[in-house]
């Protein structure tokens, strides 16, 4: 905790400096002069009182957890067994690391794995469950619950089991099969996968792409393939765990500049280049610069076209994850390129997953010609790994060209769901700011986090809405900083201005109860924040 | 703190409050003085270390913090101006080999369903029968476990559209925990959707910055990358030498025997069929180690699993352990079991902890549904009737292997029973087929199994070069092709394999080059 305040202050005093040496050399943009980042904008406004009282509450769970941690070892030592040495054999969990999950996340459990059945939809049916011994284990009641379903990533609904794309599938699965139990560059090259590549290089706009067959893998076994040692990574800091795990696999240096601080990022790549590697000053062989289109706990963009003018400067390689943005962003849904109307072409390497607009799994990497041959024989998952499986590919393909109008029967469905995500986007984002809430994310972004703070309510607010019968995600420290925890809302093409307003009632309902309105009605921050969705 | 120092002070202030500021002034002031005096007088020496003392404080605080390893330059802007303007980097990568290009050109491309036989859209374009996918015990276009997968498709849709944690836990997840616990005999199981990943999770999630990993030197690339994801101290023993690793073993407890520091967690990493052999690790033996050791064993049964043992458990069953012995078992359901993803079976507590730290798991979505259902309706199937698969595999495997010895200037890998079969050309052969002299190229050789791949293609059946991302292998493993031998291929497809790869061995080796 105490390092990262320091880390803070330390930041804020250099970029007090920066500020004053503009004739430094840093460019200035017009886009940075205002203070657009929401995370700024909330940095202003974080009312003291909610801070003083979170860091005290998790000061109390903590010192809490350790008293019950010492009398537990004193009178059940047997429940303590796994965390000790024992027989000569190290404790596979340490004491200290299984101290948050044992004593923090335990208490909390319910509200995290809740299983579901069928499809995660627009609702979802969760299978109820409950504990006797506080959340270490959990029974069924053997009840269904259909839920409203604030959660999952289905931005353009096509979580579907019936309907036109569920229906290509099927022909499909009677066509090809189901897997093909071999690697891509061995066996498990079927003509569905090619053509399913062909289709998504025409999405988004490449010369070709790579079809692999996990999110994360695409991510972590890429990036080996693109840089190795002599190259730098310069990475944002709030990038997904996936491309932490490419990056460390790579070999490569690894620098990390703030959150969509442009500012930031070109100081760390002025310093790189021109201190080369280090000891031996020799120039970086590559430098890849690693950002995300929609940062998924943030609901924030990248500054696309910022960084492309420092990419034209500078000459770095840009790797962009879509793995959020692809489908949801832009008019035509083809991600964040679309969305800030540049050329994909201008981005070195564009990876997305079809996990989450698509309704499938998987993820692609594309990008020029040049590269994804290459990537083909050296990336890690196209040799190694499983070829993407057939039902898949189909609802790829499909849900694909219905984004994209070739699906003659359904050729304006893809548009009508496109308009529809960015509605109810606009729509549930404006009306939680209007009801007071602390909201964070850009305009039109179908991911929109409602800050909590204190520890207590994060679980007490999920609770809540699983008993008003919907389903949210709430995160906290460690996947977010120790003060920001939240509840984080994904709006899906599939929710009707019903269901929308249902949960907008239910939500107000409970900030009243949680004390979670924080901004006035006739507050200039309410007014600023309503600015910005407008 | 800036505003405040930048405000003058008022200059129509508080007089008195000023004078009482500047009284205390004064005397602290005063007092300091006297302090430093009258100590000198006592003890000039200790004034002289207390100077010391103050300077070394100063110059502690004012130094740069972290300056670990760097030789920074102070530059000018004028200078970082032109350093930036002159710096070009490599191309982002670089261009295809002309043995690359041929790879990538010729690569196979199925029409249709993959299975025993498939049908090609390159090369001659006919049907042929398939040794290359990893179809042990012929789950892969099985009309049954289709049938069910449509019908599920109309319960669960695809996508699972969230990782586990977040609304992406199944039911049929769920089961296929607790099927895949039972069946192998532990305690638990989680589920990851791809196989590679799996390992890629499992072993950073228990072995950390200065823990020890003992593992082995062939193990497939999986396990090479979570070893280095890992962070931890590796040693590596000759494969599959028992006595090499006996060595490690005792040396690395003779290091740790000095050290005072708290015990590391302690692994021995390997795999229960490997991959780039076809060889079986004697897990008895290592067992034996574990315990003389004090060991963990993390065991990766990716091919064993389905494969190995009566009832097609994994290596505890073929070697009638207790499954507990093996501390974290890793296994794939895309190989044998012809579905996609892996799991992990360990203790109830370690399969808890991986599911907050297993990256793969909370960071990913989960498994679709169709596949877990394809998944558990596999090994149902292999669990009620094992000797429907089993033995025709093994006497598949025996059979092709006894046929391929017997064939001229080719070397068979592997343990007998093992359904991968590694095939290359003798060195002897390969000496002898290059007239020209000169040594062998891996591409060269890599060549020859391709032309290799081809022949016996025309022949009708369809065969795979051992891919590999060489620059990245830690130990490049011997090129070979590699067959698999399925329950569901009759005797005479065993015959017709081995009589293409006869024929092709003879027409390669015969070409003039």
């Amino acid at each position: 905790m105490g390092k990262g305040q320091r880390a803070a202050t330390a930041y804020k005093s250099t970029e007090y400096i920066s500020q004053q040496r503009d004739e430094d050399g840093l460019i200035t943009h017009p886009f940075t002069a205002a203070p657009t980042s929401s995370s700024s904008l909330l940095g202003d406004k974080k009312p003291t009182f909610t801070l003083v009282t979170t860091y005290l509450s998790y000061l109390m769970l903590i010192v809490f957890a350790h008293i019950r941690d010492f009398f537990g070892k004193i009178f059940y030592p047997g429940q303590y067994v796994q965390l000790r040495e024992q027989n000569g054999f190290a404790p596979m969990v340490s004491d200290f690391e299984s101290l948050w999950s044992r004593r923090l996340y335990g208490r909390i459990r319910d509200c995290f794995n809740r299983p579901i059945t069928g499809v995660a939809g627009g609702h979802v049916a969760l299978l109820e469950r409950f504990s006797r011994d506080f959340n270490r284990t959990f029974e069924f009641t053997g009840r269904l619950r259909n839920v409203l379903n604030l959660a999952s990533y289905n931005y353009l609904g096509f979580a579907q089991s019936e309907g036109p794309c569920a229906d290509t599938v099927e022909q499909a699965m009677r066509e090809h099969g189901l897997t093909q139990g071999s690697s891509r560059a061995e066996a498990g090259r079927t003509q569905l996968l090619v053509e399913a590549e062909e289709t998504v290089a025409r999405f988004v706009g490449a010369e070709s792409a790579l079809i692999v067959s996990m999110g994360y893998a695409t991510n972590a076994l890429s990036i080996p393939a693109l840089v190795g040692k002599g190259s730098l990574i310069v990475s944002d800091e709030l990038n997904h765990s996936s491309l932490v795990s490419g990056a460390r696999l790579s070999g490569a240096a690894i620098r990390v500049f703030r959150h969509n601080s442009t500012r930031d990022l070109e100081k760390v790549l002025r310093k790189s280049i021109s201190q080369g590697q280090p000891r031996t000053h020799r120039p970086w062989r590559k430098i890849l610069v690693v950002i995300e289109g929609l940062y998924s706990m943030e609901g924030e963009f990248c500054k696309l076209p910022e960084v492309l003018e420092l990419r034209r400067k500078y000459g770095f390689y840009l790797f962009v994850d879509e793995a959020h943005s692809i489908g949801a962003l832009g008019p035509r849904g083809r991600g964040v390129c679309d969305h800030f109307g540049v050329d994909p072409r201008e981005v070195d390497v564009l990876m997305g997953t079809f996990t989450k607009s698509f309704g499938a799994a998987g993820g692609y990497i594309a990008g020029s010609r040049q590269l994804i041959d290459y990537l083909r024989l050296h990336s890690h998952s196209a040799v190694y790994a499983e070829a993407m499986s057939v039902p898949v590919l189909a609802q790829v393909l499909s849900s694909m060209r219905m984004i994209m109008g070739e699906d003659r029967e359904h050729a304006l469905e893809g548009q009508q769901r496109l308009d529809q995500l960015a509605i109810n986007s606009r729509y549930f984002a404006r009306r939680l700011v209007e009801l007071g809430f602390m909201t964070m994310g850009d305009k039109g972004s179908p991911v929109i986090p409602l800050l909590l703070f204190n520890p207590a309510k994060i679980p007490a607010f999920s609770r809540e809405c699983l008993e008003r019968n919907i389903a949210v995600v709430v995160v906290s420290y460690p996947a977010t900083p120790i003060i920001t925890g939240r509840v984080r809302f994904c709006i899906s093409a599939s929710h009707t201005r019903e269901d929308l307003d249902f949960a907008l009632k239910q939500i107000d309902e409970i900030g009243d109860l949680l004390e979670l309105k924080m901004v006035k009605g006739n507050d200039a921050h309410m007014q600023a924040a309503l600015k910005k969705l407008e | 703190m800036e505003s405040a120092a930048n405000t003058p002070l008022p200059e129509t202030g508080d007089v008195s409050q000023r004078g009482l500021l500047r009284t205390v002034w004064d005397v602290s002031f005063r007092i300091v003085i006297r302090y430093i005096k009258n100590s000198y007088k006592d003890d000039p020496f200790r004034t002289f270390l207390e100077v010391c003392l103050v300077g070394f404080i100063i110059w502690y605080m004012t130094k740069q913090k972290y300056n670990i390893g760097t030789n920074e330059v102070v530059l000018t802007t004028k200078e970082i101006d032109e350093l930036c303007e002159d710096w070009k980097p490599e191309p982002l990568v670089p261009e295809l080999t002309e043995f690359e290009r041929e790879t990538l050109d010729k690569a196979v491309l199925i029409d249709g369903p993959n299975g025993i036989r498939v049908k090609l859209a390159s090369g001659s374009g006919k049907q042929v029968l398939n040794f290359a996918s990893y179809n042990f015990l012929g789950f892969i276009n099985s009309p049954d476990i289709e049938k069910r997968a449509q019908e599920m498709l109309r319960k669960y849709g695809v996508g699972s559209c969230g990782p586990p944690g977040f609304y992406g836990t199944l039911d049929v997840h769920m089961e296929l925990e607790k099927q895949l616990a039972a069946f192998v005999g532990h305690s638990s199981a989680i589920l990851y959707s791809q196989a590679f990943t799996t390992t890629l999770s499992v072993i950073p999630c228990f072995s950390k910055r200065g823990d020890i990993i003992v593992a082995d030197e062939g193990v497939a690339f999986s396990l090479q990358q979570a070893i280095a994801l890992s962070r931890s101290k590796v040693y590596w023993y000759k494969h599959n030498d028992m006595a090499d690793l006996e060595r490690v073993l005792a040396e690395v407890n003779a290091q740790l025997a000095g050290r005072k520091s708290a015990l590391p967690r302690k692994f021995i990493i390997t795999e229960g069929l490997f991959q780039n052999t076809g060889d079986i690790t004697p897990l008895d033996a290592l067992v034996e180690l574990k315990h003389k050791y004090k060991y963990r064993i993390i065991l990766d049964e990716s091919l064993s699993f389905g494969v190995m043992g009566k009832r097609g458990a994994g290596l505890t069953d073929h070697y009638n352990l207790d499954p507990h012995e093996v501390d974290l078992m890793i296994g794939a359901l895309n190989n044998a079991i012809g579905a996609s993803g892996g799991f992990c079976c360990a203790d109830k507590d370690l399969v808890e902890h991986q599911r907050l730290s297993g990256l793969g798991y909370c960071f990913s979505a989960s498994m679709p549904g169709i596949l877990t259902v394809a998944a558990a309706d596999a090994l149902h199937s292999l669990e009620n009737n094992p000797d429907d698969y089993l033995p025709a595999m093994r006497e598949n495997s025996v059979h092709l292997r006894t046929l391929l010895r017997r064939i001229q200037g080719l070397q068979v890998e592997g343990s007998n029973e093992s359904p991968v079969v590694h095939i290359r050309l003798t060195p002897e052969t390969l000496v002898r087929m290059k007239r020209s002299g000169g040594a062998w190229t891996k591409t060269d050789i890599d060549r020859v199994l391709t032309e290799l791949t081809d022949e016996a293609q025309k022949d009708g059946v369809l065969l795979t070069r051992s891919m590999f991302v060489d620059e990245h292998e830690r130990l490049m493993p011997n090129s070979s092709i590699r067959i698999c031998v399925s329950a569901a291929h009759t005797k005479k497809d065993i015959e017709k394999c081995a009589h293409a790869v006869k024929s092709a061995v003879s027409r390669v080796t015969s070409k003039k080059r």
